[in-house]
């Protein structure tokens, strides 16, 4: 019986392995960790692994993709890290597939168990691996390489072999196809960064091979290797910072310059996505900044709309650093002018996006003379998305210029957006009101604000009259109880009354005042909010009913934390009320009263 | 606004399904689910076996288990194979007493095709308001070409079930056991769960969708369009409903045909259903004392549609639709006197996307 027992998983995982439909295969490779399991580190070892280097060899991609994937967490199935090694060759044979998705998975489980090598199984099995895969025929083994030596570079204290795998790494960087020149180039960044968390670790000679694949890659003559040399270079500049050695920056700045001008413009791209980020790497140098100055300059001013959106949102960051008043206005802002004014619509949003944050670094005159033109254009963009992001920022420029200034040249405009098509946009401005109301003042938002918050309710998007409904609530909390009594209640209660013929408005009407009830004083609500609401309790549309039902127990929570005693009040309005909705004709409205019965019945005995 | 339909008919004419070479006994289905997920699969497999003889109520452990699968369901989660089980069977005791004419009271917000765009149906709810607080009626196609049907119809059954009076399911063309093996619904349920199971126990479920809706006896609401076999409602509520869509006659009619520009009866470029005229859609609407019949089933680029002076209204609710037709989408509020309103939208902002941007290609990926 129990030997039986024993092959059973064994036996059923090859049955299914063997079964014409690729998605039970699939399926049941998802199972492997269960069977090891249950088979155990020896058998897993003996049976279960030999096994699957068969497998490897002749299914489908899908299969080798999650087979690629188990085997990286196999390492506890298999008896631990000593007997780890195992597990190398079916991966080895997975890294060598012509499918990326599968060797890329192949690469992160070898990477994964080679962390939990000793250093010992790492010379004698990583290494070797690498070499074999490094020394292939097909670039397939080559690339896969490449993503390998990241696990053992700082595992190798010896100098000499270390040289070894730097010379194996740039006799790639010089390979015939470019697939491997890509691998290349994309896994050197992250080497590098592991020096620079190690950096006593490595030796001049180490640098020399870096520096040599470095100036392979930018000098490549396909712009999908050039333009990962933007990432090796700010990498390697961290290095030598973190080093304090400035010996080679001015080498560096040429390669920055060279990439920053590069005729192909998928380089420039990537020069200009990742500006900031590399130019903070001669923050320490402020000659070296200078000479950057022209080169960005080049990028604002790009043929290649998509250049200029990268760009567009790193000019704080590099003004930041440029730290000149004279240079800022003279240099930046006529940029800024330029972009703010780009024919392409996605450019001028991606400026909108950061612009706001220029202000930080003016005065307030000349923010108020320099850039409040430049945003109130903005503020007027055709396009939405532009005027969206300069309102979600505006509070660095209310910082800045004031709120006075604010509202006197930027309100009218935020009116204007109040009432844009796009609903989005609505809702943004809406969003920004109680930020708005805090800073102005009562007097102020009662005469320029309060009509428009009103207006809101009845939008024809229910997310736009949501949010209208909060941010009464919210400006009830800013401006206090009696606020609301006087402004805002009475010019609910005497709406007109063609509009509350459509449900839709009732039911906005209903969800304020709930909303409001919690905010406001109990006399509020005894005095205006609950006589309405009892009254909607007979609506002919059940939505309404249940709505009022489900209204009761919040107005209930207000009611129960004055110091008056309201029981009668319950007795007689609100628990009459709901027992002849639990016996209303639609089901919804049976089911929402009762649930809000129990409610109240417990927060009168709490 | 018919240029449009006309041009926009490529785009779903669905005339290259293979209408007569699928079988419509349902044979298929069992032997591409026979080699599944083995263990009594049969039980949960076969939603229809325990079905209520009578409309039975939700307990409070199933509204709060519908409730649970609603919220996950709304942050686009999928459902496991055996919930799926569950909810069809509930589903098929729920949709089973429906009327093949579905009465519909005011106010309700009718929508037209979702397929799949998940997404999109969110942002629907944030235009039109989240369900129950606000009615729906659903015009079919919620699965097929956009690459959240699973959740897309999960979604909308469930809220079927926990709100039965509150929202209305109506079957559309792509609600069939054939389409769904062409257009994506089959494929995506063999990647997410693996085997044909769940494919299986929605489109046994479609069956029982309801095929017609009557808003307040004055708008006529079905996916396609008017039948020649068919000139009164009445006759709609004689037909049997309960099985897979057929390739010809008045079930197929409703769910196939599209309004056009020419009189009378035309045959169909899609290879199922017809074609129908001005002249038809005025003389059902008189005999059957209507305002207007609303379907959808065609792409509209503005959302929505009139043809034949106002007789017949096209709504398309999939925004972008199959990412990429650059259409908006609408949706029609019809409150308690009968007024109409259309509210456009656009594509929502998909998770993980900056709100700056439309789509620029990556080139670096």
């Amino acid at each position: 019986m129990e030997p039986e027992a024993d092959v059973y998983p064994l036996a059923l995982l090859m049955d299914e392995l063997k079964h014409d439909d690729v998605s039970t295969r699939v399926e049941a490779m998802k199972k492997l960790d269960k069977i090891a399991l249950a088979l155990g580190p020896e058998r897993t070892r003996d049976e279960l692994i030999p096994f699957l280097v068969e497998v490897a060899q002749d299914d489908e991609d899908e299969v080798f993709a999650v087979l690629a994937e188990e085997l990286g967490q196999f390492v506890p199935f298999v008896g631990g890290s000593k007997y780890a090694t195992v597990l190398l060759p079916p991966l080895e044979i997975l890294a060598t597939t012509e499918e990326t998705l599968v060797r890329e998975k192949a690469v992160d489980s070898l990477n994964t168990i080679a962390k939990e090598l000793s250093t010992d199984q790492v010379l004698q099995n990583i290494i070797p691996l690498i070499e074999r895969l490094a020394n292939a025929d097909w670039f397939s083994s080559k690339v896969s390489a490449c993503g390998l030596f990241k696990s053992v570079i700082f595992r190798v204290k010896d100098d000499s072999l270390r040289k070894d795998l730097f010379q194996l790494y740039s006799h790639l960087a010089q390979d015939e196809t470019p697939m491997v020149r890509r691998a290349v180039g994309k896994n050197l960044p992250p080497l590098i960064d592991l020096l620079s968390e190690n950096p006593d670790l490595s030796t001049n000679q180490d640098w020399e091979f870096i520096s040599n694949i470095f100036q392979i890659i930018i000098n490549d003559n396909q712009d999908s290797v050039k333009f990962l040399g933007v990432d090796c270079l700010i990498s390697i500049s961290k290095f030598f910072n973190i080093k304090n050695d400035p010996s080679h920056s001015q080498e560096l700045l040429n390669s920055a310059i060279k990439l920053i001008n590069d005729e192909a413009w998928r380089v420039r791209y990537m020069a200009a996505d990742r500006f900031e980020d590399l130019t903070a790497q001669f923050a320490n140098n402020q000659e070296y900044i200078n000479e950057l100055i022209e080169p960005f300059l080049n990028l604002c001013d790009d043929n290649e709309g998509d250049v200029r959106k990268a760009i567009a949102t790193q000019i704080p960051g590099f003004a930041k650093l440029i730290n000149d008043p004279t240079l800022l206005l003279t240099k930046i802002i006529p940029i800024i002018q330029n972009l703010s004014m780009d024919e392409i619509e996605d450019v001028r949003a991606a400026l909108a996006l950061k612009v706001n944050n220029i202000a930080e670094l003016l005065t307030k005159e000349q923010a108020i003379q320099h850039l409040s033109p430049i945003l109130l254009n903005m503020l007027r963009d055709e396009f939405p998305d532009v005027r969206l992001n300069i309102i979600s920022n505006l509070k660095v420029i209310n910082d800045v210029i004031g709120i006075e200034l604010l509202s006197e040249s930027l309100l009218p405009a935020i009116t204007e957006l109040a009432k844009d098509v796009n609903w989005r946009v609505r809702l943004a401005i809406i969003e920004y009101i109680p930020i708005l109301a805090k800073q102005l003042g009562v007097e102020f938002f009662n005469n320029q604000s309060c009509e428009l918050s009103l207006s809101w309710l009845w939008d024809t998007v229910f997310s736009v009259r949501n949010a209208a409904v909060k941010n009464l609530t919210d400006l009830t909390e800013i401006f206090g109880s009696d606020w609301c009594r006087d402004e805002i209640i009475p010019k609910l209660l005497q709406l007109d009354s063609q509009l509350l013929e459509n449900f839709i408005y009732r039911f906005t009407l209903l969800t304020t005042l709930t909303s409001l009830s919690k905010v406001v004083a109990p006399k509020v609500i005894v005095d205006q909010i609950l006589p309405f609401i009892v009254k909607l309790a007979d609506d002919e549309v059940p939505n309404i009913r249940f709505n009022v039902a489900k209204s009761y127990p919040v107005i209930m929570e207000t009611l129960r934390k004055d110091s008056e005693n309201h029981t009668a009040l319950i007795n007689d309005t609100i628990n009459p009320s709901l027992q002849k909705l639990c016996k209303d004709d639609d089901v919804d409205v049976r089911f929402f009263a009762n649930e809000s019965l129990e409610k109240c019945k417990s927060l009168i005995s709490a | 606004m018919d240029a449009d339909l006309d041009t926009d008919m490529d785009m779903d004419l669905d005339m290259d399904v293979p209408m007569e070479e699928t079988g419509t006994d349902g044979a298929t289905a069992t032997t591409l689910t026979a080699g599944g997920s083995g263990n009594d699969g049969g039980a949960i497999l076969d939603i229809t076996s325990n079905k209520s003889s009578t409309p039975s109520k939700l307990t409070t452990s199933s509204i709060g288990t519908l409730d649970g699968w609603i919220e996950r369901l709304g942050n686009c989660e999928f459902l496991s194979e055996e919930e799926v089980s569950k909810l069809c069977k509930m589903a098929v005791d729920v949709l089973q007493f429906e009327e093949n004419v579905k009465p519909i009271s005011v106010p309700v917000t009718i929508c037209g095709d979702v397929h799949g765009q998940f997404h999109d149906l969110m942002e629907l709810f944030k235009i039109g308001g989240p369900c129950p607080d606000t009615n729906y009626l659903f015009m079919g196609d919620y699965v097929d070409r956009g690459y959240y049907s699973v959740e897309t119809v999960s979604f909308l059954v469930a809220m079927k079930v926990r709100y039965p009076s509150r929202i209305t399911i109506l079957r559309g063309n792509h609600e069939s056991r054939q389409i769904t093996q062409v257009y994506g619904f089959y494929d995506e349920c063999l990647r997410k769960y693996g085997s044909a199971n769940v494919w299986k126990m929605f489109t046994d479920l479609f069956d029982y969708f309801p095929i017609t809706a009557l808003v307040d006896n004055k708008i006529f609401c079905l996916h396609g369009g008017l039948s020649p076999m068919i000139e009164t409602i009445d006759q709609v509520r004689e037909l049997n409903r309960i099985q897979e869509v057929p390739h010809e006659g008045p079930m197929c009619d409703l769910l196939w045909s599209d309004p056009d520009d020419r009189g009378g009866w035309g045959i169909s470029p899609r290879g199922a259903g017809f074609t129908f005229g001005q002249d038809i859609s005025e003389q059902f609407n008189h005999t059957n004392g209507l305002s207007l019949v609303a379907r959808a089933h065609q792409l509209v680029m503005e959302g929505y549609s009139w043809s034949h002076q106002q007789n017949v209204v096209t709504i398309f609710s999939a925004p972008n639709y199959c990412y990429r037709c650059g259409n908006q989408a609408a949706i029609m509020e019809v409150d308690e006197n009968q007024n109409r309103q259309f509210l456009q939208y656009d594509p929502a902002v998909r998770p993980g996307e900056p709100t700056v941007s439309r789509k620029t290609p990556d080139y670096f990926l």
